[in-house]
């Protein structure tokens, strides 16, 4: 992995994951985007991370393909916010891009042989 | 919280304030906080679509002042390219498009006799033709005739000659014009003893007799007789040109409207159409009137006499209206190439701007909308260029007033109007379209995925690649055909200005002088003066010699009159000789340095009670005397009771009316032999020969001449050579223009040409750092892309060789002496345009040369 700059790495691997991480982190339960880029950079140790001019758009196109439903959401003591659930459609997506990565990254640990976690 | 910027949609806005208050939660000072955040706010901005038309203008103001050269750059090329525009098209707009100062000028029409040969279709009409006209037409509300003159004013001031208009009462209500004191002339005072009258010009009125509005009614000496002022005209009023300051009545008495005079076609006639008459209705209703006259007085016309009608504005635009219009289409060429170099200066910023369109693609903004976002821009640099152009047009059109020959007419009504306002306006819009869209869906195009992954880094290149280099094919196209035209109007000035006038014109000094019949009634009173005059001028050491003659060449005037060769009586009448006559004192020829071909020049024993004689030209001797003896021949100008002149001498010919005209068949009579009996001395060109400078010498002519007469004026002093500058001001006039034209379009495209080698130069840094290390000599990197900037050179210039092989045929009545395909023109000017090509790339392409290859290969 040293070989590779982290900057391509994250900017490749984001490009390729980021619709799936989005789509997973919402499955359980609506999140606001602001959640969702603290989520993504805690759970990756901070190794991904989006900026806004690259979140928001990618929201907005997902919402666009009906994958996910942004809704404003009134909380007691915190202010409106918009939170975004997974669609049906998003569910099936969900579900195929999972596998296809899954399949990759066996491919790739096959070939590489890095150890599955 | 800090405030972000207004338009970021309210998720960004949330997102920022949580970052910024867990950023301050963390321990971080306001300032810390913000700097964190600044690459963020940067480009949620960047990538946040305006609403409407006006975020889109906000957002383009903003990002036009983030790029203060860039922008500077593109305002200084569309200002030029819209000034000069705006400049061109308010001349245009005045003499070819605004209606003539005339209350329904589109329904006044000039008539004119037409004997439809060569020569004979514009003859003015007689007073008799004008009362027929008057009296048994239908169609016309009014009819006026009117012919211009020239008056000696005596009173309110030293002696001054005067340009002025002989006009039927008629003619200022059919102008919609009246008087802004006193009144314009009764139709009774077209008659003997009331016709002392006179209507004075606003500038005359003001310049002479101190705006004193109690000039009305008061009597002054014109032509030497008491004239009483009846009228004075506002300030606006010309008829029939800018020039003239006197109005005075045409005298229609007995004699004037006799069957004697009925061919004395001195008149130019207008008439005004009742409203709904077309021009064929009018025209049928003169036909009948003509037919009628003619049958009434069958002596006075030759068959095939008719009447025409042509409007009064394309009576004054004349042939004025071609050249203003390749003008127009000379800087619309211009604008178009400033176009191209502004689309390619776009394209190479939208290739810096990708990774923000893609953003913005992402967030949702359609390719329709980023290509409005894109042309907003465009039009807003292109009507902030649209208002420096008007500016720069502003000052333009002094510039093109001064320089622009007498000749087109209108000069004084040139103003930026309304229209010519609107017309910027149009053109800027139209531009900002033009060179915004190219751009604009290059860089809105396919796939901004790719640039946001990329980084927006490669694929630059390529996007100005293709669309760039056509751009400045095109712009080298363009320039091309522009240099050809200025270049065919150089070489054809050239040629003109090499023209022998068949006399030196050096040392001449000319000028009007007109004795008013009133105080030299006869012609020996005439003479006498004219005797004195050449005496006292001959006496003086700083003349060589003088002469006078009826006109003078390049004077603007000429007169031609039929006439009979003894014993070549031709069939039919109207085949009878009509050439320009030139009534001439002796001396002239010597004083011209006319060459004498054959035979002898007048002398003073040429006068009355000697045997009549002429000279003829040599043009005229080929045409009438084929037999080529002409000397001893004899015409006369009269068939019944005719006084024969005998031929004496050929002289060389002599450009009479430009140095551009074809030589015209001229005959010499002696002005001591008078055509006719009881002939009193018209209005003669005195021409001097002086010993140093011409004009030097005027004023000394001058004082002589208020010796023998202080009450004679004299008018029009200019040495020869002026006389022939002026000839040929309005082909110096196009040249100059289009020349500028021509060199601003060649400084665009090797501008243009430039811009992209230097482009692609920078965009191909890696590559030649490669090829370099790899051995290639810089020489060969130097060829390699001068040889990229000859080739885009080569392809222009051939589809302009092309171009301009169709285009210079529209102007070729503009030429002279070459044709609108001239090889001269057609060789040079592509070398010219090669050897500046060549440096735009060479400059750009010896930069690459310098590229270091360590350097070049570490930036990727």
């Amino acid at each position: 992995m040293q070989h590779i700059k982290p900057g391509i790495l994250d900017r490749e691997l984001k490009k390729g994951s980021a619709e799936l991480l989005i789509l997973s982190l919402v499955e359980d339960q609506p999140r606001h985007g602001y959640d969702l880029s603290k989520l993504i950079e805690a759970r990756s140790g901070g190794v991904l991370k989006f900026r806004v001019a690259s979140l928001y758009p990618l929201l907005y196109r997902l919402e666009k393909r009906g994958w996910i439903q942004g809704r404003w959401i009134e909380k007691a003591g915190q202010r409106r916010r918009r939170y975004y659930r997974l669609t049906p459609s998003g569910a099936r997506v969900l579900a195929s891009q999972r596998s296809t990565w899954r399949e990759f990254a066996e491919a790739i640990s096959r070939i590489a042989g890095v150890e599955h976690a | 919280m800090p405030e972000w910027p207004r338009q970021l949609n309210q998720e960004m806005r949330q997102h920022l304030d949580d970052e910024y208050a867990a950023l301050r939660a963390g321990g971080a000072s306001h300032d810390e906080a913000m700097r964190e955040l600044a690459i963020d706010v940067e480009e949620a901005r960047a990538a946040t679509p305006m609403a409407d038309l006006g975020g889109d203008l906000r957002y383009a103001v903003r990002s036009l002042r983030q790029h203060p050269g860039f922008t500077a750059v593109v305002l200084a090329t569309l200002a030029l390219g819209i000034g000069a525009n705006a400049a061109i098209f308010s001349v245009v707009n005045a003499v070819l498009l605004r209606p003539l100062p005339y209350e329904g000028a589109d329904r006044i029409v000039v008539l004119w006799g037409d004997l439809h040969r060569p020569g004979v279709n514009e003859i003015p009409a007689s007073a008799g033709e004008y009362v027929d006209y008057r009296d048994r037409s239908h169609a016309f509300d009014h009819i006026a005739v009117y012919d211009t003159a020239g008056f000696n004013l005596v009173g309110g001031g030293e002696p001054e000659r005067v340009d002025g208009a002989i006009v039927t009462a008629s003619l200022f209500p059919l102008l919609g014009a009246s008087a802004q004191i006193g009144r314009t002339f009764l139709a009774a005072e077209e008659q003997p003893g009331r016709n002392d009258v006179a209507v004075i010009g606003h500038a005359l009125w003001t310049r002479r007799f101190g705006a004193n509005p109690e000039i009305v009614g008061q009597v002054v000496s014109i032509d030497g007789r008491p004239t009483e002022v009846v009228g004075v005209m506002p300030p606006r009023f010309q008829f029939p040109d800018p020039a003239i300051e006197i109005w005075k009545p045409l005298l229609l008495d007995a004699d004037a409207v006799s069957s004697d005079n009925r061919g004395s076609h001195g008149y130019t006639a207008l008439a005004r159409l009742r409203p709904g008459v077309t021009l064929a209705q009018a025209q049928a209703d003169l036909s009948s009137v003509t037919a009628t006259f003619k049958a009434e007085h069958p002596l006075n016309y030759r068959t095939g006499f008719s009447v025409a009608l042509r409007p009064l504005q394309a009576e004054i635009v004349g042939d004025t209206g071609r050249p203003l219009l390749i003008l127009l289409g000379a800087v619309a060429l211009v604008l178009l190439i400033a176009c191209a170099n502004v689309s390619n200066l776009l394209l190479a910023r939208a290739a810096s701007r990708r990774r923000e369109i893609a953003l913005r693609t992402a967030l949702g903004a359609s390719r329709g909308r980023l290509v409005r976002q894109l042309l907003t821009e465009s039009v807003l640099v292109a009507a902030a260029g649209g208002i420096a152009g008007l500016v720069l047009a502003w000052w333009g059109v002094d510039l093109l007033i001064a320089l622009a020959p007498g000749t087109i007419p209108r000069l004084r009504e040139v103003t930026l109007d309304a229209r010519v306002v609107l017309f910027t306006a149009l053109v800027s819009l139209a531009t900002g379209l033009v060179f915004g869209i190219v751009p604009a869906l290059r860089a809105s195009g396919p796939s901004p995925g790719e640039a946001l992954k990329e980084g927006g880094r490669s694929g630059d290149g390529a996007m100005l690649g293709r669309a760039g280099r056509a751009l400045v094919v095109s712009e080298v196209a363009l320039s091309l055909v522009l240099l050809v035209g200025a270049g065919l109007l150089v070489h054809s000035f050239a040629r003109v200005q090499n023209v022998e006038p068949g006399f030196d014109a050096g040392g001449l000094l000319t000028l009007r002088l007109s004795l008013p019949e009133s105080r030299y009634t006869t012609f020996e009173q005439g003479d006498r003066f004219f005797d004195a005059l050449f005496a006292a001028l001959r006496a003086r050491p700083d003349v060589e010699s003088v002469a006078a003659a009826n006109v003078l060449p390049f004077s603007g005037n000429n007169g031609s009159r039929t006439f009979h060769i003894e014993g070549q009586e031709p069939k039919r009448p109207e085949d009878q000789p009509e050439e320009q006559l030139r009534i001439v004192t002796d001396g002239y020829f010597q004083t011209m340095k006319v060459p004498i071909v054959k035979g002898r020049e007048l002398t003073g024993r040429d006068r009355l009670g000697a045997p009549r004689v002429a000279l003829v030209n040599e043009a005229l001797a080929r045409k009438h005397f084929a037999d080529g003896r002409a000397i001893g021949r004899r015409v006369a100008f009269s068939r019944n009771d005719p006084q024969w002149y005998e031929i004496v001498g050929i002289v060389g010919n002599i450009k009479h009316r430009g140095l551009d005209a074809a030589d015209r068949p001229e005959l010499y009579v002696p002005y001591r032999q008078p055509l006719f009996a009881n002939w009193t001395v018209r209005p003669m060109q005195v021409v001097v020969r002086t010993a140093g400078d011409p004009l030097a010498a005027a004023a000394m002519v001058r004082r002589e001449i208020a010796r023998l007469d202080p009450e004679q004026p004299i008018s029009d002093v200019r040495t020869m050579d002026q006389r022939i500058g002026r000839s040929l001001e309005s082909r110096r006039f196009n040249m100059i223009l289009l020349t500028a034209f021509a060199a601003l379009a060649l400084a665009l495209a090797a501008i243009g040409i430039y811009g992209i080698i230097a482009y692609a130069v920078t965009e191909r840094t890696h590559e030649i750092g490669v090829r370099l290390a790899l051995g290639a000599q810089r020489r060969d990197v130097l060829s390699m892309i001068v040889a990229q900037g000859m080739a885009m050179t080569a392809a222009g210039a051939a589809i302009g060789v092309v171009s301009a092989l169709v285009v210079t045929r529209l102007m070729s009545s503009l030429l002279f002496g070459i044709s609108a395909a001239d090889p001269v023109t057609f060789a040079a000017i592509p070398l010219l345009l090669a050897a500046v090509a060549f440096v735009a790339c060479y400059v750009p392409a010896r930069r690459a040369t310098r590229v270091d290859p360590l350097v070049a290969l570490r930036t990727e």
